[in-house]
């Protein structure tokens, strides 16, 4: 579709409000031949139940009318229909339950499926768990399943790794946009840094810009600590109505605005199109733009998810009105695109969100000039268990928005669990005061797109 | 009973990591075959073999400058109606971007390092994917002239075989 008819501007709106209620996950590992992976489901909502409202999974039990489930690829998990396993394991036959697939973004298009869900009427109580299983094969088996995610005619043999299908655009973004590498550099530097801060984190640790320029490239020009984990785990929210959400806690938080964009699976086939306004931009900004767009270097998908979400929400100024940002940083040059699709900067000039400190929650800027993003280590520091990553960044967000980053992370139990060691120069990621936080979950090169923005319900 | 077979299922290491004496993990192997079809896009991987590239335009939406697709589609998307087949010229064909991969997954048929590349073509309103089988050392680079060649003896019957050389 390269011109937009009214219909499909329409900005969606939900039938009644929607809530958040609860969140929990298990670790992340590379290999986790100690649990099965329905256990894994039953760990993170377990948490989410008695670590989060506090009750006892049997009369929690009496609320749920829908669940909804989230994984990636039946290849890794080899096993169709997981989720009537997960379901049964967890106790919630005979109620009705769909599993969402939508690639990277599985965990974001399933969370928002829950929250149309309760929307609907249909349902007031959707338990949604996602998990991938990540382990059963080698790692090279494990890309070249992921890149059957790619066109399997025209894209997967050349490769069967979507890390070259982001060298690709990563070339010529350097290309086109000129950003210092080091700036990219800076996006791992920061996530594998906050990601030490999380007893549920795969991939935790300091880097100097230097050796993450100068670690082994996996498909030039991204290297090995730009690229995201592989992981195996699971993650959970509890979507409500306003009536169970305020029966089941006192700080519910709210659905504010959502949306879902799509683009083609090649990224070859992005033809050029004139570029889609956020609230924030204007045909101005852009009146001697030369070059293509979307193109190869800007995700049509997250533009048209972010306009949706802006719009329903009302946010006209994203890094003034939101305190919080989870973005899909499967890789740096995906992250660095995303800034610009959801208009934190203008298109080519994402490296200015990281330069400027607006990223970091460390930064000296008075709290309306940053958006803190990735405190939860993302992808690239924390976890990529695919049809678990949209839910795990919603419960990141979910914590922050009800202050409880410390009871989550902090706590001692949470690293003896896993059998992790609390580092000493420990750092609390709470965000002050967060009151609204957003999620972009993504898939393939751009596939699919969701945003989520939430915000304290109470 | 059902007969075990006698090769060795069990895993005792896996990630570099040995396996708990408490926990059992076997494998699973396997050997699957599908018959895949390529269906209305036939026309363009025989055209391979045969030295052509062959791509689609919609006469119904498109002018008759340009708008060529490739990786070709049967149907355009906008109007839903059968595209018309057509040769393409690839001179002028340039690289639009590239990548060497190091690290292939699994079933990568090329030597790695392999560098994939994007094409830019004239007429072609598409950044077709593949990659360049002759280069020096400080090739590829963006705006590249590059021409196709084919495989036309033993063909693989997938993309590869279509790859991109050097122009001189």
């Amino acid at each position: 579709m390269l011109t937009f008819g009214k219909g499909n501007l329409r900005v969606p709106k939900l039938s009644r409000p929607v809530y958040i209620v609860a969140a929990g996950m298990t670790d992340f590992r590379k290999f986790y031949p100690e649990k099965q992976t329905v256990e894994l489901c039953l760990e993170a909502i377990r948490m989410a139940v008695m670590d989060g409202l506090g009750m006892e999974p049997k009369k929690f039990q009496e609320y749920p009318n829908f669940c909804v489930y989230s994984q990636f690829a039946d290849h890794f998990g080899d096993q169709l229909l997981a989720a009537a396993k997960s379901h049964d394991y967890l106790g919630f036959d005979p109620i009705g339950n769909c599993e969402v697939k939508t690639g990277g973004a599985t965990g974001g298009t399933a969370v928002l499926q829950a929250i149309k869900d309760v929307a609907s009427g249909y349902a007031s109580c959707v338990p949604v768990i996602g998990w991938e299983r990540m382990d059963e094969v080698s790692t090279r088996q494990g890309n070249a399943y992921i890149a059957s995610a790619a066109c399997k005619d025209f894209e997967s043999e050349l490769g069967w790794s979507y890390t070259t299908y982001y060298g690709l655009p990563m070339q010529r973004y350097i290309h086109e946009n000129k950003p210092l590498r080091e700036t990219l550099a800076k996006i791992a530097q920061k996530n594998h840094h906050y990601a030490r801060f999380s007893p549920y984190s795969q991939s935790p640790k300091d880097y100097t810009i230097e050796e993450i320029l100068n670690s082994k490239i996996v498909s030039d020009p991204l290297t090995f600590p730009e690229c995201c984990v592989m992981s195996t785990g699971a993650a959970s929210v509890i979507v409500a109505d306003e009536e169970t959400a305020f029966r089941l806690t006192d700080k519910p938080v709210r659905v504010l605005g959502m949306g879902a964009g799509s683009h083609t699976l090649r990224t070859a086939d992005r033809r050029n199109m004139p570029i889609l306004l956020l609230q924030n931009e204007t045909p101005e900004m852009y009146k001697d733009w030369a070059k293509d767009w979307p193109g190869f270097i800007s995700f049509l998908a997250a533009r048209f998810a972010a306009w949706q979400a802006y719009h329903m929400a009302g946010i006209h100024n994203p890094i003034r009105e939101l305190d919080l940002l989870e973005t899909h940083d499967a890789f740096t040059v995906s992250d660095i695109i995303t800034y610009e699709d959801i208009g934190l900067r203008p298109y080519g000039r994402g490296a200015e969100f990281i330069e400027s400190g607006e990223a970091y929650l460390e930064s000296d800027l008075p709290p309306a000039r940053k958006l803190p993003t990735n405190l939860s280590g993302g992808l690239l520091g924390s976890m990529h268990a695919v049809g678990a990553t949209g839910i795990f960044q919603v419960a990141e967000i979910f914590w922050q928005l009800r202050n409880e980053w410390e009871k989550f992370h902090a706590d001692e139990k949470y690293w003896k669990k896993y059998g992790k060691t609390k580092p000493k120069d420990f750092k609390n990621l709470q965000v002050l005061n967060a009151t609204r936080g957003m999620a972009i979950s993504h898939a393939g090169t751009g596939s699919h797109v969701t945003a989520l923005i939430l915000e304290r319900g109470w | 009973m059902v007969q075990s077979d006698s090769a060795p299922k069990l895993v005792k290491e896996w990630f570099k990591e040995k396996i708990p004496d408490e926990l059992l993990v076997r494998f699973n192997p396997r050997e699957i075959v599908h018959a895949h079809t390529y269906g209305g896009l036939s026309k363009f991987f025989k055209g391979l073999i045969e030295g052509a590239l062959l791509g689609t335009k919609c006469w119904n939406c498109g002018g008759p400058e340009g708008n060529i697709w490739l990786p070709p589609r049967v149907h355009c998307p906008d109007c839903w109606c059968k595209m018309t087949w057509m040769t393409i010229d690839p001179t002028g064909a340039k690289i639009y971007s590239h990548s060497t991969t190091n690290l292939p997954g699994a079933g990568f048929k090329g030597t790695a390092p392999c560098p994939l590349i994007s094409l830019e073509i004239p007429k072609v309103w598409t950044r077709p994917m593949s990659y360049l089988s002759k280069f020096a050392e400080d090739e590829p680079y963006i705006g590249m002239p590059v021409k196709p060649i084919f495989r036309k003896k033993i063909p693989t019957y997938t993309i590869l075989d279509l790859a991109w050389v050097p122009v001189d």
